[in-house]
């Protein structure tokens, strides 16, 4: 029997870095099984918003709160969050030399079956996961073995991005403009693979500058994020009218 | 890999054999080649050394590393009972496959301990021991219990020949170990330095030096589990045409510990090549220096010669210390070098945490992934697979 306690809830959030206040009082709620684009324009706070969600250093939140099925996520480290059912994928992945795709998630995924009291996952099972999930996102076998995203083309590092999180089976994943350069094809796997590991249980804000993506993954809900606020929300068609109009007629009569 | 049976373990008699050949070859000239005899510490050398660790005075070479260990070592120069060769097997850290492979060069613990630092420099000489090599791989293990052990060791590898050499110095307190390897034409020499020692109060000041001849080629690795202090410092002389040295190191500079190089090669033919790189992660209070000297004389025309030393600081009390220094005399040559030190990327970081890795795991796997560009260098796989474990990286 699920509870009515929303999957996310953020809640009158003010962020500041370095003293610059970016996010204003704002608010959002996010059911499991839905999907929330947030559009805005450059600067609206689209980033910092997926920085906060993700625990990242340097952002202050100066008021407000963040709840992740009724708890708050504001004392957690990113690993804990992580644990707790959040992914972000980033905007710009990055490459680290040294690390094969394979060793990184094994320490992943064995932290959070640790942190659900489960035994790590022997080699065999590990790597079946790992070659089932990379065929989802037509992923070349051989990139397990490759380090963590060195040498990848912006496309890979996207698909790379899905790919773990198929394998980390999150409830609230976080897509912090993951269409930016990719060209049609790789937005395609990508968003056929996000359609896939939709669920009842899991819940998306696709965070975007581009209605294109939302042709892919359709959004039950579509916000519009102006000056670390959200301004507009409706349903599909807003992201229409955005797309027609541009920003500027629907920020000056909200 | 071929077996060489080599002197009989050394006892007092037979070292002071040793001793008495070694002074007339350097008396004479005679047995032994021209570069071995300039390995030998001069008495102004001692002297040298011996102004700098009592008055302190100002040495460029010194600059960053700072004596107080070597006086501290110094206090611990109570000598004990000596340790038998026998026990050295027992307590190498490296596994048995690695120890299995290779002929066990004799052990020097039986000699007398000096009785003062200045006497332990000066006294070099009476622990020499000169090897004559062709093939095999040899493993040269000089061990003490506290104090002070110096020791000279020269080494000449035949032309042609091809000799795999590791060293692993046992002690607490302060080890004094001067190398001298000739390499003949044609020679290939791999020399694998690792220090994992986990007795604490391990010392360790080692003077290499190679004189490799035309179409030779030396390999040096230099690995640093743990050592409370390590000054290595490298002198290679490239002095035929198609002569090459590669030198590595990699260090987990455990806190509160010295990890020191000081390096210099020298370009003396036409047509040789040098390559170094080193990577030092450093640890709370430790101090990691390195200084590299690359030296092209006027006739060593198409030299090749490249550098690399990146320190990784695990946090704000680390210190790392890198100076390359370049002289070329030459007009046609090839001349790179490049130093980096930073702490551990917080890009990097959050990546790893915010898919679920816990911040401490996170940050070994960078340390990690940091000190196997060196440590995938290392051709002997059970050395590599020994120092990757006591390292900390992943198997």
């Amino acid at each position: 029997m699920k509870t009515e306690t929303p999957m996310l809830q953020i809640q009158d959030l003010h962020v500041s870095v370095e003293g610059r206040p970016i996010l204003k009082g704002l608010n959002l709620e996010v059911q499991a099984g839905q999907v929330h684009a947030i559009m805005g324009p450059n600067g609206a706070g689209k980033s910092t918003l997926a920085a906060v969600l993700a625990g990242k250093e340097g952002y202050e939140i100066t008021a407000g709160d963040i709840l992740l099925e009724g708890q708050s996520l504001l004392e957690l480290s990113p690993e804990e969050r992580s644990h707790a059912g959040i992914f972000l994928a980033f905007q710009y992945p990055v490459e680290i030399p040294g690390v094969s795709m394979v060793q990184f998630l094994r320490a992943a995924l064995n932290a959070h079956r640790a942190a659900k009291g489960l035994d790590p996952l022997d080699t065999a099972d590990l790597m079946a996961l790992l070659k089932e999930k990379a065929q989802l996102l037509k992923l070349d076998p051989s990139f397990l073995t490759r380090s963590v995203n060195e040498g990848f083309s912006g496309g890979e590092r996207k698909r790379a991005e899905i790919f773990q999180m198929a394998v980390l089976d999150p409830s609230l994943v976080v897509l912090d403009e993951t269409d930016s350069g990719l060209d049609i094809d790789a937005l395609k796997v990508v968003s056929d693979a996000v359609n896939a590991l939709r669920t009842p249980e899991r819940a998306f804000i696709v965070i975007t500058h581009y209605y294109r993506i939302l042709q892919h993954i359709r959004p039950d809900v579509v916000h519009i994020l102006a000056d670390g606020r959200i301004v507009r929300s409706g349903g599909p068609e807003l992201a229409v009218a955005l797309e027609e109009k541009g920003y500027e007629p629907l920020l000056a009569t909200s | 890999m071929q077996m060489v049976t080599l002197n009989p373990p050394l006892s007092l008699e037979v070292g002071a054999q040793h001793l008495t050949q070694l002074l007339r070859s350097q008396a004479t000239g005679e047995g032994l080649p021209g570069e071995v005899r300039s390995a030998w510490l001069t008495a102004a050398q001692t002297a040298d050394l011996q102004q700098l660790f009592t008055e302190q005075r100002y040495r460029e070479d010194w600059k960053y590393t700072p004596v107080e260990f070597f006086r501290q070592a110094w206090a611990l120069d109570t000598p004990r009972a000596p340790q038998r060769s026998a026990d050295i097997a027992e307590r190498f850290i490296l596994p048995e496959e690695v120890r299995g492979s290779a002929t066990l060069l004799p052990a020097v613990a039986s000699l007398p301990q000096p009785t003062s630092p200045w006497e332990a420099f000066l006294g070099a000489a009476r622990y020499a021991q000169h090897y004559s090599m062709k093939e095999g791989a040899f493993l040269l293990a000089p061990s003490h219990g506290e104090g002070v052990l110096p020791l000279l060791i020269t080494i000449s590898v035949a032309a042609g020949g091809s000799v795999e050499l590791l060293l692993t110095p046992q002690s607490k307190g302060l080890l004094v170990l001067r190398v001298h390897l000739h390499l003949a034409p044609g020679a290939q020499v791999r020399l694998y330095l690792p220090t994992d020692t986990q007795v604490s109060g391990t010392y360790l000041y080692m003077l290499l030096s190679a004189h490799v001849e035309r179409e030779a080629r030396f390999e040096s690795f230099d690995l640093t589990a743990y050592a409370a202090w390590k000054r290595t410092e490298q002198k290679v002389r490239l002095s035929g045409p198609g002569a090459e040295a590669h030198l590595y190191g990699a260090a987990r500079v455990q806190p509160n510990t010295l990890w020191d190089q000081a390096i210099r090669i020298e370009h003396a033919a036409p047509h040789t090549h040098s390559n170094q790189l080193f990577k030092s992660l450093v640890h709370a209070r430790a101090r990691s220096t390195f200084q590299g000297r690359i030296y092209v004389h006027r006739e060593a025309q198409k030299t090749n010669a490249y550098q690399s030393h990146k320190a990784l600081l695990w946090d704000a009390t680390a210190a790392a210390y890198s100076r390359p220094q370049l002289e070329i005399f030459a007009d046609d040559v090839r001349c790179t070098h490049g130093v980096t030190t930073g702490f551990l990327q917080g890009d990097m970081l959050l990546y790893l945490q915010a898919r679920g890795v816990p911040e401490a795991q996170a940050r070994e796997m960078l340390a990690g992934a940091f000190l196997a560009e060196v440590l995938d260098r290392v051709p002997h796989t059970g050395i590599q697979e020994h120092l990757r474990h006591r390292l900390g990286l992943p198997e």
